[in-house]
């Protein structure tokens, strides 16, 4: 009965954890193909720098699939606020303004998307499709289909906000990474609107005859996750000095959707969590750096990539259906 | 020797090491209706699936015809003519009647498909049940009575010699109903076997031959549905004790007025609604099923922005605009349709209980975690929900205890006036009773409550005022002394009372 019982609790375990599981099974795979290679300190920093912006954006992407809905535009999104940032930045060589308004701009964007998806009633899929195009359109039609590049007086300020090593050995975006994602943990499990997010995309109308601001549930998951992809904004364009309008943040969106769903939130709605984003992230990371390391064809490493999310999402239902 | 069209003898069956069934008979004449009745988890499913072959069995034997059936399995059990109709419909709406009766094994010519065949196939089905349908309809235009004719053609249509029904009747009225037990009654005469599964004992009582109860996997009575079998016998049979609801009702003290719609209108939904609700008083409101009561309160809850007429709370007209608004003002909800509506499946027991006051059980940002389990607590002892984790999901209950957990959500919010539509809708006996106790001990301490339902009994029972309604207007106030199932009856179906003294 004991055994049983230690049993039961070891898939429960595996099942909540799956991501978690994943990772390490990763980690130890990728010790035995490369091992000093993977654990040189380097490469470790390598694998998370490379990341945080996409892991920055999956944390609000998570939310917005939780509450049951998507969000296609986010690397349009990053790549004009980005360039907002800069441009302000440049022009009034203060670079605090320069964050406050690309945040304030992004998250009004994210407000006024989940307006028309909570209070139109508007498929999210398709208001993002729309929004997706609109900012990419706009972000080339201003600054001409070009880039822009931080210069003059906010170029030091501004370059440092991703280029300095904390304690001089921790690149800041990884510390952003960590930081933002504990808040949003935080944000979901412990406050009365993170329940309501697992509500709403559980039971949208049990949640409202449950006295739930829906609407004002998902503006919120919309707004919140604009606030994230301006964040990564910042960070993305402090780190490379630019931002370019027609290929900055291109396909972000699919990698922030990826890593959620092998983190192992469901596309439906109703349940998934922070921590499971944060490894999923890894989890493609880990798989990005391991091909570069086992000299995989640049142009195959797509395909490779794809097979191993489907098989990871296979591998996690395997263990979700043993632990109910 | 009666003429059995099937026999389970000694059936038992184990889920991992708990024993669901013990050494169960069931034997089942042609051409009669057999009840089988019993609480939610005391076996009933389980023997069906064995018949049905979902599941085997550890022990035990099936005859079908006279024939042990050795493997079983669903699409063998299918060939042997047993059909199952479950509680939930599984007709694709978009879809006519006919290509509903022919899915999965359509007729075909070469490579296209045969309408004309199916169509006349299906005619002829229907026609051998004395139904006049066309089969080129639509299943989505079709009201839920003629739904469950048409499951019962397809079964038809399969040879089908046992029709299992599970709840065949909780999504109709009760003209719905008369419909459906003609047609069985016909079948039964044409030599088709019935197994009627339902927590309703009056319909047992009527349409059936035969009766089983089990009770924690054993069968504790069986025997022929003769005139001496009544409701309350077949009740004392299934909670193994007598059931009383004589002491359930006490009178109390009723107060000022709390709730007052004047004039309520939505148009094609309900008009001119006049109701008042007093502090302490248990109302009633009833009709067919589709008169717009349900509607009426789900506006009253802030569901509908847009109605006409006046909404008083207190004596001061409020604008309904959002059900967190309602909340704020006293009001709580329990709607009908559980699952749809009530509760949040994604979270655990302790979640749906405390959903709606989260935002009350705030210290700082965070939820007031401490705050929030002594809330839970309460409730699951005041209302004895039966859990073993309140950390484990909702869907882990049983229908009474989750239809609890949704009452407990609404109390949380410590309500002047509670609605609650349906709200012992596939609740067992034991359950129902333990909710109306506990509507009668909140009542007691001043809380108003409005109970929306179809069945005379539940309201007769707790209810001290009751509206009647019909078509979306109200026909008729009863006060609880003047109330009596067949002025319901006759109120609920257009009737009035004057002229129903008149033919008597």
């Amino acid at each position: 009965m004991n055994e049983k019982l230690k049993r039961l609790d070891i898939n429960k375990f595996s099942g909540k954890n799956s991501a978690l599981i994943a990772v390490i099974l990763l980690i130890i795979l990728s010790i035995i193909l490369k091992g000093s290679t993977f654990l040189s300190y380097s490469n470790v920093i390598n694998i998370l720098l490379n990341n945080s912006i996409i892991g920055i954006i999956s944390l609000g992407m998570t939310l917005i699939i939780i509450t049951g809905e998507i969000d296609l535009s986010v690397g349009a999104q990053l790549a004009l606020t980005g360039l907002i940032s800069i441009s302000v930045a440049n022009s009034t060589g203060n670079v605090f303004l320069g964050i406050v308004l690309c945040c304030l701009l992004s998250v009004i964007l994210g407000i006024c998307t989940g307006g028309l998806v909570s209070k139109f009633g508007i498929p999210s899929f398709i208001v993002t499709l729309g929004t997706m195009s609109i900012f990419r359109s706009v972000a080339e039609y201003m600054y001409n289909g070009g880039g822009l590049t931080v210069k003059g007086d906010a170029l030091s300020p501004y370059i440092a906000i991703s280029n300095t090593n904390l304690f001089g050995v921790l690149p800041l975006p990884i510390l952003y990474w960590i930081v933002l994602s504990i808040i949003i943990y935080l944000f979901t499990s412990k406050t009365a609107t993170g329940r309501h997010i697992y509500a709403v995309g559980s039971n949208e109308k049990a949640s409202l005859l449950s006295s739930i601001k829906v609407s004002r549930v998902k503006i919120v998951a919309f707004g919140v996750s604009g606030l994230m992809v301006a964040l990564a904004a910042i960070i993305e364009s402090a780190r490379l000095g630019s931002m370019d309008s027609a290929t900055s943040g291109s396909s972000y969106e699919m990698d922030a959707i990826a890593a959620v769903v092998i983190g192992g939130t469901s596309m439906s709605g109703g349940h998934g969590s922070i921590m499971g984003t944060f490894f999923g992230t890894l989890i493609i990371g880990i798989i990005n750096n391991m091909m570069n390391l086992l000299g995989v064809p640049p142009f195959l490493q797509g395909a490779v990539k794809g097979a191993i999310i489907i098989g990871a999402v296979l591998f996690q239902k395997r263990l979700d259906r043993k632990s109910v | 020797m009666p003429d059995f069209v099937v026999e389970m003898k000694a059936i038992e069956k184990s889920f991992n090491r708990n024993k669901v069934l013990h050494r169960v008979d069931f034997s089942l004449e042609r051409g009669s209706i057999h009840a089988l009745l019993g609480e939610n988890g005391t076996g009933k499913s389980t023997l069906m699936n064995i018949l049905g072959g979902v599941l085997s069995c550890d022990k035990g034997e099936v005859f079908v015809e006279g024939k042990k059936v050795t493997a079983n399995s669903p699409s063998i059990s299918k060939r042997l003519g047993i059909a199952f109709i479950h509680q939930e419909l599984t007709l694709v709406n978009d879809l006519t009647v006919y290509e509903n009766l022919f899915l999965g094994r359509e007729c075909k010519k070469g490579l296209a498909l045969d309408k004309k065949s199916m169509i006349k196939g299906s005619a002829e089905v229907l026609k051998q049940m004395d139904i006049d349908l066309d089969p080129c309809t639509c299943v989505g235009d079709l009201n839920a009575s003629y739904k469950q004719i048409v499951e019962i053609a397809r079964a038809l249509l399969e040879n089908a010699k046992v029709i299992i029904m599970d709840e065949p009747t909780s999504s109709l009225t009760d003209v719905e109903i008369e419909h459906i037990f003609r047609i069985m009654r016909s079948l039964k005469e044409k030599g088709v076997s019935f197994i009627f599964i339902s927590h309703k004992l009056n319909e047992a009582v009527e349409i059936c031959d035969h009766y089983t109860v089990m009770r924690n996997g054993h069968v504790v009575a069986d025997g022929a549905m003769d005139g001496t079998v009544t409701e309350n016998l077949l009740a004392k049979y299934m909670v193994g004790k007598e059931l009383s609801n004589d002491d359930l009702y006490h009178t109390r003290p009723i107060g000022e007025t709390l709730l007052e719609l004047k004039g309520l209108s939505r148009e094609h939904e309900f008009t001119g609604i006049n109701m008042k609700v007093r502090k302490g008083e248990i109302v009633g409101v009833t009709g067919l099923l589709g008169d717009g009561r349900s509607e009426i309160f789900a506006t009253v809850f802030g569901c509908n922005k847009h109605y006409k007429g006046d909404v008083k709370i207190c004596g001061k007209t409020e604008k309904m605009t959002s059900t967190a608004k309602a909340l704020s003002l006293g009001i709580a909800y329990v709607p009908r349709n559980r699952k749809e509506n009530g509760i949040i499946k994604d979270l655990s027991v302790g979640c749906n209980i405390s959903i709606s006051i989260l935002d009350r059980l705030r210290k700082l940002f965070f939820i007031d975690r401490k705050e929030e389990s002594s809330n839970n607590s309460r409730y699951i002892n005041d209302l004895n929900i039966k859990v073993s984790d309140i950390d484990n999901l909702i869907t882990c209950l049983s229908g009474g205890n989750q239809q609890k957990v949704v009452l407990a959500k609404a109390l949380s919010s410590n309500p002047k006036i509670i609605i609650l539509d349906n709200p012992t809708q596939g609740v067992d006996i034991g359950a129902k009773l333990e909710i109306y106790r506990i509507i009668m001990r909140l009542a007691e301490r001043g809380v108003s409550f409005v109970i929306l339902s179809s069945e005379a009994q539940e309201i007769l029972m707790l209810c001290d005022r009751i509206y009647v309604m019909f078509h979306g207007k109200i026909k008729a106030e009863l006060k609880r002394e003047e109330a009596s199932e067949e002025k319901i009856m006759v109120l609920a179906t257009g009737g009035s009372l004057e002229k129903a003294a008149d033919s008597n």
